[in-house]
């Protein structure tokens, strides 16, 4: 396990000294602190009263706190989890390939740590980023209208968290393809396919009916069935974030498919990986 | 016991849709414990597959590989080997100690600042602590790529040209560093196509060429130089003299002899005679072939 964690510092490490990593953690600061010192919100009986950003009224009814405040919650969840897969594949594509790079693997494989473990650390190097950058972000937001307006709610927290589930599926892909081909092009290009047929795979009962019948149906259903379905937990983790009731059936169901797909993928890679030379 | 002992080593590297290649072909080996061992061959003799195949890096197609005893598989022996590779890749952004820390801490070490330190300033990097590995130079990745393997005090070093683009004063630095650890017991693998380099650090060579070992033994075992040696004596010797003593001259350079000693008793007579003949002794040297020579000739024998 030492190993696993060995290699997963080197990869944060890695990490923390690339700019654009770097700039993101600053942009989500900078976000968050120019919301907490902008925006100015009076509650009154629990009912968002007024609200202020920049110094400019923000033209709404007298409502509910928790009503008012879904739609804010909602976006927030759908841009970490959208915009945070994307980022994450995006900066995230060359950790796997630069490890397995000529000169590099070599010097590890030849260190006393088992093959997997320099797999295995990757993904968890890579998850622990996503997960730090997730809970900041989401941490941060519930921290300023918490304080702004006395309502709490762990809902952005715990979209943030299923963003981060949905991202491990599309890193496990990303890892995997290092593994049958060094190049971060490709790893990102994988990845980025596997968000879009995430998406679709979420909306497949209802794609379904606009192909034609027959083969091309079948196969589209086919596939998609082997994809996660990540539109279906995103919208699970807006509706967390909002507090209202899940639209999708069951978010464990959902968690499964992803996690099984995550493994399933995964041992592909270190399979191949263990009879691999370099 | 052998620090390494190879038998029957074969590799085949396959690749779809085109013909594999065989890099090596049936490679005996052994490496006695202790020794500092080189390999030599031109390119593509399958040096750097050999060195892989001894640290599980690359599997063996077939053939048996043994290394300080147990499998090269086995985390609990490699950890007892320091190995630079032929082009370490290096993070560019990472500063030497913090490099030093990360591969002491996957080598399961303790984390130890003043010995990792020490280390640097032993490779001679003591100057460029705080520098970024980026900004050095490619003797000085080198450097730090000996200090990372020399971490722990490995049993077995093995080194894929550990001097390649350090300048010739850093050169000898190293050969001195290498010598103290054959020294202190360490078992030198190295591998370099500076004959030069391996001629002076190592005791036994091996060349490989073709994937197959050529020739193996003790250096002056491979340069056949043992009973013969080159004398040049002052111009005015007499040569009918020293014929009688046992000299051949030499065609082409003046005053330059040849004579056949056993031991050094031999010798002693042969010159003793020598300069009772009047002849007066300006250069002795042993008249083996050097490394070059050595490696040209087997390099003939597998063509």
């Amino acid at each position: 396990m030492s190993g696993v964690l060995g290699i997963a510092g080197y990869v944060l490490r890695e990490a923390a000294s690339r700019k654009f990593i770097l700039a993101f953690l600053l942009g989500v600061t900078g976000v968050l602190v120019t919301l907490s010192l902008s925006l100015r919100i009076e509650v009154v009986d629990g009912a968002l009263a007024a609200s202020r950003l920049f110094g400019e009224v923000i033209d709404t009814d007298i409502r509910a706190l928790d009503v008012a405040l879904k739609p804010v919650f909602m976006a927030a969840a759908a841009v970490v989890f959208y915009g945070g897969i994307l980022f994450g594949i995006v900066s995230c594509s060359d950790f796997a390939p630069s490890l397995l790079s000529p000169g590099r693997i070599e010097h590890l494989l030849a260190l006393p740590l088992r093959r997997w473990h320099i797999l295995a650390g990757t993904f968890v190097g890579v998850m622990t980023l996503a997960v730090f950058g997730a809970l900041y972000g989401s941490v941060g937001l519930v921290l300023i209208f918490g304080v702004k307006t006395g309502y709490w709610t762990v809902g952005p927290v715990i979209a943030a968290l299923l963003a981060c589930v949905s991202f491990a599926a599309v890193y496990a892909v990303m890892l995997t393809t290092a593994t049958l081909i060094r190049s971060a092009a490709l790893c990102a290009a994988l990845g980025g396919i596997t968000l879009v047929g995430g998406i679709i795979a979420g909306f497949r009962t209802k794609i379904a009916p606009f192909i034609e019948e027959g083969l091309s149906r079948e196969l589209f259903k086919g596939v998609t069935l082997m994809l996660p379905r990540l539109s279906s937990l995103a919208k699970a983790g807006m509706d967390l974030a909002a507090s209202t009731p899940l639209g999708v059936q069951s978010l464990p169901m959902l968690l499964m498919g992803v996690f099984v797909f995550g493994l399933g993928v995964l041992a592909v890679g270190f399979w191949w990986f263990e009879g691999r030379d370099y | 016991m052998p620090a390494i002992e190879v038998i029957g080593l074969r590799k085949t590297y396959r690749r779809a849709f085109r013909q594999g290649h065989e890099a090596l072909r049936g490679v005996d080996l052994s490496v006695p414990e202790g020794s500092a061992f080189g390999l030599i061959g031109p390119n593509g003799a399958g040096k750097t597959t050999f060195i892989k195949s001894i640290l599980g890096i690359v599997q063996p197609t077939e053939g048996t590989v043994r290394v300080l005893g147990g499998s090269p598989e086995d985390p609990s022996i490699r950890a007892r080997i320091g190995y630079l590779p032929e082009r370490l890749h290096l993070p560019g952004s990472w500063v030497a100690p913090t490099f030093l820390a990360t591969v002491a801490s996957l080598k399961g070490q303790k984390p130890d600042k003043a010995a990792n330190l020490r280390l640097l300033e032993r490779v001679g990097l003591a100057d460029a602590l705080g520098r970024r590995i980026g900004g050095y130079s490619k003797g000085m990745r080198q450097r730090l790529g000996l200090a990372a393997a020399l971490l722990g005090n490995p049993a077995l070093l093995i080194l894929d040209e550990p001097t390649d683009g350090i300048d010739p004063m850093g050169r000898v630095e190293v050969r001195r560093l290498l010598q103290e650890e054959v020294q202190r017991g360490t078992t030198l693998f190295l591998n370099s196509h500076l004959l030069a380099e391996t001629e002076r650090l190592c005791d036994r060579v091996a060349i490989l060429g073709d994937g197959k070992v050529l020739r193996e033994g003790r250096l002056e075992e491979l340069a056949r130089g043992g009973a013969r040696w080159a004398v040049r004596f002052a111009p005015g010797a007499d040569a009918g003299a020293l014929a009688g003593a046992g000299f051949t001259a030499a065609e082409g350079s003046e005053g330059l002899y040849h004579v056949e000693a056993a031991d050094a008793a031999g010798l002693n007579a042969a010159l003793d005679k020598a300069r009772a003949a009047g002849a007066l002794l300006v250069e002795l040297k042993r008249d083996g072939q050097d490394l070059e020579a050595v490696l040209a000739s087997a390099m003939g024998v597998a063509a």
